[in-house]
């Protein structure tokens, strides 16, 4: 078990190194190693613009792999991930809204730290926040969750921002629709480490605070009412999930808009090589999830080079199909949770 | 008269403003253009609203107008001219068919002339100028640029510049920061004028090899001058020259009193 998330890692580290030491343009390593600290330009190629890109991947793409884990089990539905619940969709809006509506007047106070690492992930955490507990309201009958209510609403709620944001993108001026597309194809970019970090940060206390319900986790996906007569508070197990997967989404829509299928897919397969433990297949899902992303991402730098593709793009590309191939190859037991 | 395009100024600075029946919802300029009903986007315009007005030509962009739509209007009997703006001669050629639409070829040739004499007179302030490379962005993030095959592309290279993003065969693209830093620009223009410019601030502060940024010629500069294909190219020509070498653009007194022309003097 613990060999498994131990080879994940190691073929974490040797991705984002791999994916670093990529790109359109050649680099001299030798020359970026020595210049670590001077403003070189294969220094910074590495250093500056590929590695916290490799990083922000690794975190984004662990962390919807992450989600989409929890939100599956806790709904008991295989179809379950921060898309097909209308979070990212809030996120979205909710971020969008932060940009339209940015309080230029705290500018002076809190200077770039406003507008990199702060303003945007909190209105997007109160957007996947807000539309969480929204779905979550609206799947509620009787005091009792229905996933399939739940799993409906949300589809439904997300079509429904992403009409907003397509609504909002044709009545704002021709050369800003261009930034409003992304929060729905999803893209990486460079970001400085500061943000890089805060985004790190988000992600490693959300996750921190899934991996501990772990075991709550395994035993809800035997049932409702099993899991309330071995002593989980389902309920309580809820609202804590809800809010750290929200505070988790919240961060990487806020800064990569709405990346598909990491979410889907990713746990549907590691369930398929470590099991359905969840305190052994949170940390393997999060893992391949950094893997997978952090590929799609370099390939999306380097297929149509100089020009790079939304990674979304590449995620929807190959993991769609590779998707269907698990579904018919596996049948459908073995994707139940 | 009537058209469907983001080029209705064509019209308008050719004098015939007052015989426009209908603009798209992105025109803003001249100001007499937003008095003018509006009859929806450039890329869908309400055909029933184009009809409404009854307008002896329909005038569009041929990259922008959805053929089909194009072909109904046909079918309805309106009259449908397609003018290409994507290279500068394009632009030309498009003025001089508006006016000929017009029924006044005349006003079309005098404002091609003014327009080719302006590139005249920026060529040969240039011409000395060491060729700066030049990134023209017009959204911040995701990194949104200029690249060949479109008309700015012709216009940076008229002015002195050679723009970085010119090799790509897409008039516009996404661009990775790190072949900004690889191909390093002298000088950066954000042109785009996005609700994101709070978020420009720093964007290129972490890239210290990049000449733009050291030598903080890194200019946020909103123009749809040089955006919008349309008759100002000479304008936006004008303007993409100063940016790219102001030291060209200096009071000629101040060059005599240094003995020589600052223009000419190569750049460190």
């Amino acid at each position: 078990m613990i060999l498994v998330n131990g080879c994940l890692f190691l073929l974490l580290i040797l991705s984002a190194l791999g994916c670093s030491l990529l790109g359109p343009v050649p680099l001299d390593f030798v020359r970026a190693f020595e210049n670590i600290f001077s403003p070189d330009p294969s220094a910074e190629i590495l250093f500056r613009t590929r590695l916290p890109r490799v990083l922000l991947g690794v975190a984004i793409g662990g962390g919807m792999a992450a989600c989409g884990v929890v939100l599956q089990a806790l709904l008991r539905n295989p179809l379950a991930c921060p898309q097909m619940l209308g979070v990212s969709g809030g996120a979205s809006l909710g971020g969008i809204l932060g940009l339209i509506f940015f309080p230029h007047w705290l500018l002076p106070i809190a200077g770039g730290l406003l507008g990199e690492i702060s303003w945007v992930p909190l209105t997007a955490f109160l957007g996947a926040l807000l539309s969480m507990v929204l779905i979550y309201r609206f799947s509620l009958f009787h005091g009792r969750l229905h996933p399939y209510h739940l799993l409906l609403s949300g589809v439904i709620f997300n079509s429904f921002i992403a009409a907003v944001i397509m609504f909002l993108n044709s009545i704002v001026d021709f050369y800003q629709a261009q930034g409003l597309l992304f929060w729905l194809m999803g893209s990486l970019s460079t970001r400085a480490y500061l943000t890089v970090g805060f985004i790190w940060i988000y992600i490693v206390i959300g996750f921190l605070w899934l991996w501990t319900k772990g075991l709550s986790l395994n035993l809800i996906t035997l049932g409702e009412e099993a899991a309330m007569q071995l002593g989980v508070e389902t309920g309580a197990l809820q609202r804590q999930i809800f809010v750290a997967s929200s505070l988790m989404i919240g961060a990487m829509v806020s800064v990569s808009g709405m990346i598909g299928f990491v979410g889907l897919m990713i746990p549907h397969v590691m369930r398929l090589i470590v099991g359905s433990d969840h305190r052994l297949l949170l940390p393997a899902s999060f893992l391949a999830g950094g893997i997978f992303l952090c590929w799609a991402d370099t390939l999306a730098r380097i297929l149509l080079a100089p020009a790079e593709l939304p990674v979304g793009i590449i995620t929807a590309f190959f993991g769609g199909p590779f998707f269907l191939f698990l579904l018919y190859r596996e049948g459908t037991k073995k994707l139940a949770l | 008269m009537g058209q469907s395009c983001g080029n209705h100024w064509f019209p308008f600075r050719l004098g015939f403003g007052d015989r426009l029946v209908g603009v798209t919802t992105y025109c803003d300029y001249p100001v007499e253009a937003q008095r003018l009903p509006k009859i929806g986007g450039f890329m869908n315009p309400s055909l029933e609203v184009i009809v409404a007005k009854k307008p002896d030509v329909v005038i569009g962009v041929n990259t922008a107008t959805d053929p089909a739509k194009a072909r109904e209007m046909e079918r309805l009997g309106l009259r449908v001219t397609l003018i290409s703006v994507t290279s500068l001669n394009d632009i030309l050629t498009g003025i001089k068919s508006i006016a000929r639409l017009m029924g006044s070829p005349q006003t079309g040739e005098q404002l091609v002339a003014k327009i080719d004499a302006d590139i005249q007179a920026i060529k040969k302030r240039v011409a000395a100028a060491p060729r700066r490379r030049v990134l023209l962005a017009v959204g911040i993030r995701p990194l949104v640029v200029v690249g060949g095959k479109n008309f700015i592309d012709e216009l940076i290279t008229l002015a002195g510049g050679e723009n970085i993003a010119g090799s790509a065969t897409q008039p516009w693209l996404n661009l990775p920061e790190e072949y900004v830093v690889a191909k390093a620009p002298q000088v950066i223009i954000e042109a785009g004028m996005g609700s994101e410019r709070q978020q420009s601030g720093n964007r290129w502060g972490d890239l210290k090899s990049v000449p733009a940024v050291t030598n903080g010629r890194v200019y946020a500069y909103p123009s749809d001058k040089i955006l919008r294909p349309g008759p100002r190219v000479g304008e936006a020509l004008t303007e993409l020259a100063g940016l790219i070498h102001p030291e060209c653009f200096t009071n000629p007194s101040n060059d005599k009193r240094n003995g020589e022309s600052r223009c000419e003097s190569p750049k460190p």
